[in-house]
């Protein structure tokens, strides 16, 4: 195991039939850090996440997390093991109100009693920008706040790694800075982060680390400076001729 | 009202969580009178009443289980009478066959559809919707047949209940109407405790969203199984209770595919995911059969047009609209946070 790692990925692969989406990736995240994972769209990136969280089966590889292998293990209980993900579409239970969403998320993810979240739960909805709004209808929420929800629901379950896929996308510049801030509070407080963002200024504001996925493959892994003047990323993630 | 305490010492300090309201204190003490009164039938009943009471509360605990499978676990089924037709068959052979005091055979006969609904599942839960409801039709119909041939319960001739006439007729009101007290707390009130738990949630999370639930580490495979088993013995249950009151059985009565119209018909009607709406249909479908049942085929065709203007115009079923105009459930699950300031 690398030092420090808490997620070891190795020659991560999977196909949909021809169609190959992922081919031979490989990474590590350290404990405490954020990668950021940029990538044009079709790159492969939520697929990544997909396989990370276990909603989508490995065909080839290993995973890690803590030095435990992921691979083989239901999507619950890779969440009970400590990691927490947010979708691109938000899913929110509709039916249930939004504290009520991030209970289901905080007793069922972290092993705790019902009666145990509830302070936890209301901690979480103030810090994420949801105060006020605890007794409303998830179903109900505008799009930014179910955006929000989908952070606070992962948070919730008390994630060692939280998989936020593309939150920033759609928000104000002044959201955007509270968002930063809410992610930078989220990595003081231990937990490690992988972001998939097209939001570049979010992402750099925030990010140890970045990785580039084009046609599944990595083509491009290292301090955010230096992955942005890579000429290779250049050409494939911002159309720029090098 | 304030039912809950939470305190958590790094930070939020004490957060005040409600789970009761006034209309649940009120429901819940007319439904422990009610049950109460179901219980003390042969008191105050006649013969006739308690077979009626008996009926609509076969209905109310079979509804309330196919709610639990369609509203929250998502597993629509048109199969139900399996459980009843098992149930009741294995309350006859224990009662008429090997001696068991037919009322205790009741209780014992649930084990019949909980052993049934093992193997059943494992051949069903790899089927999504429409599949999977042609699934349990199929197992409702190799049921029926199977029992229609199988000598040792008097195939297709069927059973009837003869060591009932050891027990008087006040006896046996005394042990019919216990069981359907009995029946109703279990279905009824287990439900009721099951969606107020944070398997309740689990459930709503699973219906509205089961990748996300799975991901937020809800075993979704386990629950599904365990609501799957759960609404085969509490159908099981009412089907025992009321062929108990039938003193006859056949293997067409006993797997009539009826049993899952009238689950459709009473939840789609009250409202779907709601165990107001399973009492509220159960009380339309007993009085709309008792009215208008002398009006036969038409009677039929208009219970059906009526399942559909529902499913049509209110999705919500009765219990829906009624939530629209005033806000007081009967059976409240939500977790209202007190002094939730942004």
């Amino acid at each position: 195991m690398a030092d420090g790692a808490l997620l070891e990925a190795r020659s991560l692969g999977k196909s949909y039939g021809a169609l190959r989406v992922l081919h031979n990736i490989s990474f590590d995240v350290r404990r405490g850090e954020v990668l950021g994972v940029l990538g044009p769209n079709g790159a492969g990136k939520t697929t990544l996440f997909n396989l990370v969280s276990g909603d989508t089966k490995t065909d080839e590889g290993d995973l890690f997390l803590d030095g435990q292998t992921l691979v083989g293990q239901p999507p619950y209980r890779r969440c009970r093991m400590g990691i927490g993900r947010t979708y691109q579409i938000p899913r929110p239970y509709v039916g249930l109100t939004t504290f009520e969403n991030l209970l289901v998320a905080a007793s069922f993810g972290s092993g705790s009693s019902e009666a145990e979240c509830y302070g936890r739960c209301a901690e979480i909805l103030r810090g994420c920008e949801l105060g006020g709004k605890a007794n409303r209808l998830a179903g109900s929420l505008t799009l930014l706040d179910r955006k929000r929800l989908e952070l606070a629901r992962a948070l919730a379950s008390g994630p060692k790694l939280l998989l936020l896929d593309e939150i920033a996308g759609g928000l104000t510049d002044e959201e955007g800075k509270d968002l930063v801030a809410l992610i930078r509070r989220i990595r003081a407080n231990g937990v490690t982060i992988i972001w998939i963002e097209h939001v570049l200024h979010a992402l750099l504001a925030v990010a140890d680390r970045m990785m580039v996925l084009n046609f599944g493959e990595k083509i491009a892994e290292g301090v955010p400076d230096e992955v942005i003047k890579d000429p290779e990323v250049r050409r494939v993630y911002m159309g720029i001729e090098a | 009202m304030t039912e809950t305490v939470a305190i958590n010492s790094d930070g939020p300090g004490i957060v005040r969580v409600q789970r009761q309201t006034t209309s649940g204190f009120v429901a819940m003490a007319l439904g422990t009178s009610m049950i109460a009164a179901i219980g003390s039938m042969p008191w105050w009943a006649s013969q006739g009443q308690i077979r009626d009471v008996v009926e609509l509360c076969c209905y109310i605990a079979v509804a309330a289980m196919w709610n639990l499978l369609a509203g929250y676990a998502g597993l629509v089924s048109v199969g139900q009478q399996a459980f009843v037709g098992v149930a009741a068959y294995a309350m006859f052979v224990m009662a008429q066959l090997w001696g068991v005091n037919p009322f205790f055979a009741v209780i014992l006969a649930v084990s019949a559809p909980a052993l049934l609904a093992i193997p059943t599942y494992a051949l069903l839960h790899r089927l999504d919707g429409p599949y999977f409801a042609i699934g349990t039709w199929v197992i409702a119909e190799v049921m029926r047949l199977a029992t229609s041939i199988f000598a040792y319960v008097n195939a297709g001739a069927g059973m009837s209940l003869r060591v009932m006439t050891g027990y008087s007729a006040d006896q046996r009101a005394m042990g019919v109407s216990f069981l359907c007290a009995f029946m109703l707390l279990v279905t009824v009130g287990g439900s009721y405790l099951l969606l107020r738990s944070r398997y309740g949630l689990a459930l709503t999370a699973v219906r509205d969203n089961p990748v996300a639930a799975a991901s937020q580490g809800v075993n979704v495979g386990r629950l599904r199984f365990l609501i799957w088993m759960a609404a085969a013995v509490g159908t099981g249950l009412a089907g025992a209770v009321y062929f108990l009151a039938q003193l006859r059985i056949t293997p067409p009565s006993a797997y009539d595919p009826n049993w899952a119209s009238i689950a459709i018909f009473v939840v789609m009607v009250g409202g779907l995911g709601s165990l107001e709406g399973v009492i509220i249909g159960a009380l339309i479908y007993f009085f709309a059969d008792r009215w208008f049942g002398e009006y036969g085929a038409i009677y039929l065709v208009v219970l059906g047009l009526l399942t559909l203007f529902m499913a049509i115009f209110a999705r919500g079923g009765v219990w829906g609209v009624i939530c629209k105009i005033v806000d007081a459930p009967w059976f409240p699950t939500r977790r209202t946070l007190l002094e939730d300031k942004p």
